[in-house]
């Protein structure tokens, strides 16, 4: 069955208006590693400032980009494996609220009025129309998964004793978990930072901000990561040449990351005062469990590729290896799926490391971070959004791929520039190297007091590797607008994403119902939080002014 | 169908390996005594003076102040086996504090007291990076720990001038004069050293420190325009002028 016709209107927006956006935040991404290395030694370049560039960088690519996707994606594959019409109205309405909220907040950042970065910690204070735009954008990031709730249950009712489709199943878990982790920061952005950076409240509890948004902050890399691993668990067997090992598997880690993505954000927090050690650890070892659907994803898509492989004639313990389709041009899809596994193979390692407790000390907030969740957000998550944005777009418009040979090339640019890059700042990192940081003015400046010799080779390594990805951008909008440029060619059937079958096609039923997964979530989230936020809300200073970052008096908000 | 044999052993050892880190994390933080930093109960307010005392052999407690951007002490010199009790606040937005090349790690959240220690095996130059973003010359915010077998005690720089602060708020100055740039019954302290003030019979003075002892002596006669002429006489030696100076100096950093 096709997609509505408005619909795929409204997909294309969702895909190729923060690809419009990205190339902001992917020039600003390179424009980075050149101050770092030193090689730009100034405040700002172009008329943009370092900072101000880097608030773009993240909250475009981490935030509008990533978000815009899994809603895209979401639909499609809603539409296609359901065979239902959805709501266009709730499309709209989304698509709507996003665009305006995101317009909103890059005018802002580009204003030089919201350089607060991507996490936009208080006390500094943005100006009230970033928040206001933030929240239309979280606003509108609801309301697709509820518009595809009705449709789903009458799917089951027609379909009873069937299992729901696999991407179905994950496209509902990312949303289930960003609904659950957006709430406490639309609650911190409406209740705290909005109605402070407006002046109609003094002072706020900034323990209680930070605590809420990383409440959020980390379920938002599953969310990233959760229509990633719809391409793997459906996609790329079928892209290999075979068939998904394990139904299970998919299924358990998908209710898994809707049950462990929440209560574990104190992880980004054990640097915090204010928290006691024992709310610390509970979360900590939580965040370790989910290495648990992790590791079993690595052995069934690993196992998936396997058999593909032996069908495709590969012998031996380790020769099938060979027999997997890593350069084909037809087949161009496949390498932004592999690249993308086995760059977060070190993603998911070094993750271990910073969520290891006490072995946190050693590289919060350093190059170390960036490093990591390059391998991570900027590696599997990254180009599953390249690839799939460019199969669903070429794939509704019925333009072809210009050239897949050029397509096909562009991930493995993007790994070799991304483990050159994270090299240098995981080096920079253990050495002390602050991330988030214009060290070209200081510690990269051999005429400053504050000349740090040592990290010199670490950031230089951090600059070719970031040029390098800069260069795998380039290529990729040469051939997306190649792509768009191109005469379309008629198609018999209408566009599907390629999806697999299931080789062991098990019958769990615990994993086939989401109810007893979310209330579990909930209970959890409850129990991990309780503690540490009823102590920040009693304990915790309510009266922190608000500072813009350009000036070290505090703002005024008392009109 | 049921599941896979080998899914099995690899769901299983994926449990295993959990457990392993789990056990190993355990070791480190309760067998090394490596731990993350938690709650400090609070008597009433955070300390808002940086300071360090020796206690007892080398052992130091060190009280740091940050604000945009700079951290005081900004240089602290100790010798070799010194182990520092940290404890660090913040003045405005948050700051992160990182003793490069060591376990101390922490934010520095308003509000909040955070506490770290280390041991000082090695001499050698150690940098404090705060290594979270602050504002506009945030790049530009670090301090150092110089720790050398050459020193049998402590010395320091970058602390303000505590004693004139404690004078001005003993003397009665602070209940009409802010040092933070808000408004009270006189003019801010902050800032105000070395700047032109506007007097109130039309002339203009710089405050240095002619005009500052002129103003403790005959406070009336040199009202600041603006503000009602209601400072009275204060009784100050030589010495306690001199302090009150290097303070308010300080202060326009």
């Amino acid at each position: 069955m096709e997609l509505q016709k408005n619909l795929k209107r409204i997909i294309l927006a969702e895909l190729l208006v923060p690809l419009a956006l990205f190339v902001f935040g992917a020039y600003h991404g390179v424009l980075q590693v050149l101050y770092l290395a030193g090689v730009i030694r100034a405040n700002s370049f172009a008329g943009i400032d370092y900072y101000e560039g880097l608030t773009a960088h993240g909250v475009i690519n981490a935030i509008v980009l990533t978000t815009f996707f899994a809603v895209a994606f979401g639909y499609t594959v809603i539409g296609q494996e359901l065979k239902s019409h959805v709501s266009i109205a709730g499309a709209a309405i989304s698509l709507v609220l996003m665009l305006s909220g995101a317009v909103m907040a890059a005018a802002m950042i580009f204003l030089g009025k919201a350089s607060v970065l991507y996490t936009f910690y208080p006390p500094l204070m943005a100006h009230p129309l970033f928040y206001v735009g933030l929240v239309l954008f979280i606003v509108g990031s609801w309301v697709p998964m509820w518009t595809w709730i009705p449709v789903y249950l009458r799917w089951r009712k027609e379909h009873r004793g069937q299992k729901t489709p696999m991407g179905v199943v994950g496209i509902f878990a990312a949303f289930i978990v960003w609904q659950m982790a957006t709430l406490p920061v639309a609650f911190e952005v409406l209740v705290q930072l909005l109605p402070w950076s407006l002046g109609w409240i003094s002072g706020i509890n900034v323990m209680l901000s930070r605590t809420l948004f990383w409440f959020f902050g980390h379920p938002l890399v599953y969310f990233w990561l959760l229509p990633t691993y719809v391409l793997y668990y459906t996609m790329l067997p079928k892209l290999a040449g075979g068939k998904l090992f394990s139904d299970f598997a998919g299924r358990f880690t998908f209710m898994a990351l809707i049950l462990l993505s929440c209560p574990l954000g104190l992880h980004h927090q054990f640097a915090d005062p204010g928290i006691s050690t024992t709310s610390k650890g509970i979360q900590g070892v939580l965040t370790l469990l989910v290495a648990i659907p992790s590791l079993l994803t690595a052995f069934t898509i690993a196992a998936s590729l396997e058999h593909a492989a032996r069908r495709r004639g590969g012998k031996g313990l380790f020769g099938w290896w060979n027999k997997l389709p890593y350069f084909s041009a037809e087949n161009w899809m496949f390498p932004y799926l592999f690249c993308g596994l086995l760059i977060f193979l070190f993603g998911g390692i070094t993750g271990i490391v910073n969520a290891s407790y006490s072995m946190n000390n050693v590289v919060h907030n350093t190059a170390w971070v960036p490093a990591h969740f390059h391998l991570t957000v900027a590696g599997p998550i990254f180009l599953g959004i390249l690839g799939g944005s460019l199969l669903i777009v070429t794939g509704l418009l019925k333009k072809p791929v210009v050239s897949g040979a050029m397509a096909m090339i562009v991930p493995y640019v993007w790994m070799t520039g991304t483990f050159i890059f994270s090299t240098g700042f995981f080096i920079g990192g253990l050495r002390g190297e602050p991330r988030r940081t214009n060290m070209g003015l200081t510690y990269m400046n051999p005429a400053s007091p504050s000349y740090r010799p040592d990290w010199f080779v670490p950031a230089h390594l951090g600059m070719v590797g970031g040029c390098i990805m800069g260069l795998a951008v380039l290529l990729y909008f040469i051939v997306l607008i190649r792509s768009l440029a191109a005469k379309p060619v008629p198609a018999e059937a209408p566009f599907a994403l390629p999806t697999s079958e299931p080789y062991h096609d098990e019958d769990v039923a615990a994993v086939r119902n989401f109810a007893p997964w979310v209330a579990a979530a909930v209970l959890l989230c409850a129990a991990a939080y309780y503690v540490p936020i009823a102590n920040i809300v009693k304990f915790g200073v309510t009266t922190a002014p608000g500072f813009r970052p350009d000036s070290p008096a505090a703002v005024n908000t008392t009109h | 169908m049921s599941i896979n044999v080998f899914e099995k052993r690899a769901l299983l050892l994926a449990v295993a390996s959990v457990a392993v880190s789990l056990a190993l994390i355990a070791y480190a933080t309760w067998g090394m005594g490596i731990n993350v930093p938690t709650c400090i109960p609070l008597g009433s307010k955070p300390f808002q003076q940086a300071s360090v005392t020796r206690h007892d052999g080398l052992n130091y407690e060190v009280h740091y102040v940050a604000r945009m951007w700079a951290f005081e002490p900004s240089v602290l010199r100790v010798p070799t086996g010194s182990t520092l009790d940290i404890y660090a606040v913040t003045k405005d937005v948050t700051h992160g504090f990182l003793i490069a090349g060591t376990n101390v790690n922490l934010m520095l959240v308003p509000g909040a007291v955070a506490n770290g220690r280390v041991h000082f095996t090695k001499p050698g130059i150690y940098t404090i990076v705060c290594h979270e973003y602050c504002g506009r010359n945030h790049q530009n915010m670090n301090a150092r720990i110089e720790v050398s077998d050459q020193i049998a005690d402590y010395s320091v720089e970058g602390l303000p001038a505590s004693e004139g602060a404690k004078l001005l708020d003993a003397k009665g100055c602070l209940a009409c004069h802010t040092v933070d740039g808000s408004t009270g019954v006189g003019p801010t302290f902050k800032g105000a050293w070395g700047a032109q003030v506007q007097l109130a019979d039309g002339s203009s003075r710089k405050l240095d420190a002619a005009f500052f002892l002129e103003k403790v002596r005959h406070p009336t006669e040199l009202a600041v325009k603006n503000y009602p002429a209601v400072m009275p006489e204060i009784q100050l030696t030589d010495d306690e002028i001199n302090e009150m100076e290097a303070y308010l100096e300080g202060l326009q950093k």
